[in-house]
């Protein structure tokens, strides 16, 4: 994802602001990384490029 | 057909549907370089590839589907997994695209895999219709459009409704019919 997604997406479950913190960066995109809710302090994950937004109940019912 | 799997068998492909969403967000006119909009599952991206294209606009794609989403960021579409809008800031978007799951399904009858969730529209076909029409208001900028695909199928007077009582004024872009089914894009703006 670009850093510049940061002014479009908020917590799927609070719409509060998200922390960026970046694992992995390649030219303009972020790689791997994970997104933390600045209220509620759920966490989404940064992977290949793509974020994972799904409120959390859907992320484990989507992975199992 | 082993080999496709992963690419026909669990995304869905751009089709009949894909090209007249795709046209009525560009023909349509009202996006331009300085639009944000986004594709609500996108699929395989090519929507949101080509509406980006043609118009300018930096164009999203997002989708529950892990494989989608891959497929549609390999197609140089900047991609996120989400449900919905429900990770959008409010009034982040000048344009939402949408071309849902919208056969209506019996319930006795449902396959359980990822083209299943790109097709199904639960019994009444409207299963995430009604949820988008519900919360989509909430991120769309004051000037804001949602182009939103809907067959004869699904109950094209029934989206109608539910889009008004969100508050939407409804307007008919495109039309088209197919032997089985006619497809329409919708566009809705704030009253």
């Amino acid at each position: 994802m670009k850093e510049s997604l940061m002014d479009i997406i908020v917590c799927p479950v609070d719409k509060h602001d998200l922390e960026l913190a970046v694992d992995e960066e390649e030219a303009d995109e972020i790689v791997s990384g994970t997104l933390t809710c600045t209220e509620c302090g759920e966490t989404y994950p940064i992977e290949d490029g793509i974020p994972n937004l799904l409120p959390p109940d859907m992320r484990d019912e989507v992975e199992a | 057909m082993a080999e496709r799997r992963g690419l026909d068998v669990d995304v869905y492909q751009p089709a009949e549907d894909s090209g007249l969403l795709a046209r009525a967000a560009t023909e349509d006119g009202r996006l331009g370089p300085d639009d944000v909009a986004l594709e609500v599952g996108t699929g395989s991206g090519w929507v949101a590839a080509t509406v980006a294209e043609e118009t300018g606009a930096r164009t999203l794609g997002s989708d529950v589907n892990p494989h989608a989403a891959e497929q549609a960021r390999e197609r140089g579409v900047e991609a996120l997994r989400a449900d919905l809008v429900s990770p959008v800031r409010d009034g982040a978007l000048d344009a939402v695209l949408f071309n849902p799951p919208y056969l209506p399904t019996d319930p006795e009858n449902e396959w359980s895999d990822w083209m299943e969730r790109a097709l199904s529209g639960g019994e009444s076909g409207r299963a995430l219709i009604d949820p988008f029409l519900d919360s989509v208001g909430r991120v769309l900028a004051p000037d804001g459009a949602v182009y939103l695909l809907v067959s004869s199928l699904t109950g094209f007077d029934e989206v109608v409704a539910r889009a008004a009582e969100n508050g939407f004024a409804v307007e008919t872009v495109v039309q088209e019919s197919y032997p089985f089914e006619t497809l329409s894009v919708l566009r809705l703006t704030s009253e």
